[in-house]
């Protein structure tokens, strides 16, 4: 029956046949270790295929989901970290068979009559696979990858004449965002790999049409042994070698527990070190040596006319004396793979002794671990808006980003600061902790010590004569004041069980409530204080943020004296909702659940 | 086995492996979504939709399920994932609230009220039930799903909801995972 079907499809198509002429191919000189490196470049771009066809039914391309899909395929589908990681490192192994297929056919020669169709096409190839590395180096739309194409894309810019057009068509306008990502996405996994297999198929008819030549000195000798064919004799040689690449690719996936995915694209971002992959390194490191005027002669002309060398062999062949073209195009090929070598060391050296690079790399990679743990949280998970506000609506991350820039300046944060600080250390501000070291030493640098205006609690200290238990009771009693809704007014609070009765209610009313004015509870009068109603609480840090001169806060000190307002045009809503949450402290970390499970095995 | 052999032998055995390397882990990744999800474990609590007294007796009224819910790696807060019907019986008769899921038993659309009066209509393929639920025509293999309803202890008493789906086109209600 099997047969029979067999039969019936080879008598329609002509398989059989078709089959055994690719297979029994002789083998001049008989089947060889050095045939195998285009079958090794055509296997290992086939698994590309595959893993990226895998990862196709996942991946999602817009600026805002391109992220989220990404780490959906690497932490949550079952071995899409293994998929992902094989299409990764299969990409950096193309680059190396690319380099050493390369360099033996020149080293063979095979650019001369009658291969120098199938040297250009070759060239071409190589040329697509460079496409879609840098393609694809940008689709999971992490800061890795919109900063590498970033650059990229500007140096495609800043070619002489078309370069901006050029650079606009392939962004997709002057801004980088779903234009780009769905751009390169179709170049990667559309245009690319249908000229791709055109290409690949014409470079393994042509070569078919051709034969293998074995090594000059050997032209003449007779093959000895036993007449050798492409099947079995160098398909099992082919198959040992991509076995064993595809068992490093395994083992580098395996080490490194899939491909790396950096925290999500950020156009804001000040100190991301951009670096490309480690075979773009040397373009990289030379691109330092050129002025920004002259950039695009070290990364376009330059290669340009290095790649239009190589195309020109087979004509330079002709004209010119065959061996001698042969010795300066390898010596020219080597000479330049020396030192894109000794570039590449060089760019490795110089980021390995930067303290700076290291800095920023720590950063970013402190950013990562952040963004990982956040879209993994079930307390937070990627937003539906996009990867992007996972970050910036993250209390940790926006919250002490803000805080950093707009309140280190007067104010300190666990320490950290300005050397001269001028206002509170706000580090667990609003709880019974920091309360009670106010009430313990109001003139201490982390309170009032700097704010001398602010000199009321320093006074009423010299005369207060509460003894340390008292002082952890108005201590417990202030710091319940954060938690008062922000609808209450003060009876609803008053009614509140546990408020009335609380020790510490007498103790503030009698030495607190003399300054400080809380309407329906405290009198005041003695001297200016801000009305203490929820402090702590968001509604209270809000309007002391917005609003310091309000009447009820400090609205008593001149304007000199006074923290400088917030308004709405110089911190967004969000933004102080960040900085409110950061000093509340009110974000999730790792401890506080399981670490993010990974399926590895 | 002479060398050809060998090689022969070769180039199968490495040849399945290399393949195989790669489908196996492929196959796993396309299989994804039949792996047990840990988080969808949490979404079979009850949920309030209305007061009794905003329920008039015998009168279907309709109540979209609104939840966080988790779709591959967007998490949406608040959508809704699907809705019921609420008829309130009268007093004394137990239970005192009907609550139907308004996914058709059918092939899964969503049932509305028969605009002839009278008991639910699907518009997709003419399922027809009555009042009860139960099944007017020879469409719909089995009546009309029902959900676990509770009251709540207070004065108005909510009404407290189990959203489920079930298998569609079975003439068993089978709940699904």
């Amino acid at each position: 029956m099997r047969n029979s079907i067999a039969d019936w499809l080879d008598d329609r198509a002509g398989l059989r046949a078709a089959t055994r002429s690719v297979g029994n191919e002789t083998m001049p000189g008989g089947a060889r270790w050095m045939y195998v490196s285009g079958a090794a470049l055509a296997s290992i771009f086939l698994i590309q295929a595959f893993t990226g066809l895998m990862m196709m039914t996942a991946y999602s391309p817009s600026s805002s989901t391109a992220w989220g899909s990404v780490y959906y395929i690497e932490y949550e589908m079952w071995m899409g970290w293994f998929i992902r990681g094989l299409h990764h490192f299969g990409a950096q192994t193309l680059m190396v068979l690319l380099l050493l297929h390369f360099l033996q056919v020149l080293w063979a020669g095979a650019y001369r009559a009658p291969r120098e169709l199938n040297w250009w096409i070759g060239l071409a190839l190589a040329g697509l696979i460079l496409a879609f590395s840098h393609t694809g180096y940008q689709l999971p739309w992490d800061q890795k990858g919109y900063w590498a194409t970033k650059v990229v894309t500007n140096i495609m810019g800043g070619a002489p004449v078309a370069g901006p057009y050029v650079k606009t068509v392939v962004v997709g306008g002057s801004e980088y965002g779903n234009q780009t990502v769905t751009r390169f996405y179709g170049l990667h996994v559309g245009i690319l790999p249908v000229l791709m297999f055109l290409g690949l198929a014409a470079h393994v008819a042509l070569r078919r049409r051709h034969g293998f030549t074995p090594p000059e000195t050997e032209y003449v000798v007779k093959p000895k042994g036993p007449r050798q064919t492409y099947w079995p004799d160098q398909t099992y040689r082919n198959l040992l070698v991509v076995t064993a690449i595809l068992g490093v690719m395994i083992a580098l996936t395996v080490h490194h527990g899939g491909a790396p995915l950096d925290a999500p694209a950020d156009p804001s971002s000040a100190d991301y070190p951009a670096r490309p992959e480690w075979f773009f390194r040397f373009l990289f490191q030379m691109l330092k040596y050129f002025p920004g005027r002259l950039e695009w002669v070290g990364s376009i002309a330059i290669p340009g006319a290095l790649f239009l060398t190589m195309a020109a062999l087979p004509i330079l062949d002709r004209k010119l004396p065959s061996r001698l073209v042969h010795f300066l195009a390898c010596g020219l090929i080597f000479v330049l793979a020396g030192g894109a070598g000794f570039l590449t060391l060089q760019s490795f050296q110089e980021d390995a002794a930067n303290p700076k690079f290291q800095e920023a790399r720590a950063q970013a990679d402190l950013a990562r671990e952040r963004a990982l743990f956040l879209a993994s949280s079930p307390k937070v998970g990627v937003p539906p808006e996009g990867a992007g506000y996972l970050m910036r609506r993250d209390p940790l991350t926006r919250g002490r980003a803000i805080l950093e820039k707009r309140c280190l300046v007067c104010h300190r944060f666990d320490g950290v600061g300005e050397k001269e600080w001028s206002a509170a250390d706000l580090k667990n501000f609003g709880t019974k902790a920091w309360v009670r070291g106010l009430l313990e030493k109001p003139d201490s640098d982390d309170y009032f010590g700097k704010s001398p205006e602010c000199d009321g609690m320093v006074e009423w200290k010299q005369a207060s004569k509460l003894t340390a238990e008292e002082l952890d009771q108005v201590a417990d009693f202030v710091a319940g004041f954060a938690k008062i809704p922000e609808d209450f007014t003060v009876d609803e609070w008053l009614d509140q069980p546990g408020v009335y009765d609380h020790p510490g209610n007498k103790l503030f009313q009698k030495d607190c409530g003399t300054c400080h004015v809380i309407p329906g509870y405290t009198e005041g009068g003695l001297r200016d204080a801000p009305d203490l109603f929820g402090w702590g609480s968001p509604q209270w840090m809000a309007r002391m943020i917005r609003r310091p001169d309000s009447p009820v806060l400090y609205g008593y000190l001149g304007d000199d004296q006074r923290m400088p307002a917030s308004p709405r045009d110089e911190l967004t809503e969000g933004d102080l909702k960040m900085v409110i949450r950061y000093l509340m402290n009110d974000y999730p970390l790792p401890a506080d659940e399981a670490a993010p499970e990974k399926t590895t095995p | 086995m002479n060398r050809r052999d060998f090689h022969r032998l070769g180039s199968v055995v490495l040849g399945s492996l290399v393949k195989l390397a790669v489908a196996v882990p492929a196959a796993a990744f396309l299989l994804t979504p039949l792996r047990k999800s840990r988080k969808s474990a949490t979404s079979s609590e009850f949920e309030r939709l209305a007061n009794l007294s905003q329920l008039e007796v015998g009168v279907p009224q309709s109540f979209a399920i609104v939840r966080d819910i988790t779709d591959a790696w967007v998490k949406y807060p608040k959508e809704p994932v699907g809705s019921v019907w609420l008829v309130r019986q009268p007093d004394g008769v137990d239970p005192p609230v009907i609550a139907f899921t308004a996914e058709c038993p059918h092939l899964g659309c969503a049932i509305n009220l028969n605009p002839d009066g009278g008991g639910f209509f699907c518009p997709c393929h003419s399922s027809a039930f009555d009042a009860e639920g139960k099944p007017r025509n020879h469409v719909p293999p089995r009546p009309m799903d029902r959900l676990e309803v509770e009251l709540t202890a207070d004065d108005d008493p909510q009404v407290v909801v189990r959203f489920q789906r079930f298998q569609p086109l079975a003439e068993e209600k089978i709940p699904l995972a």
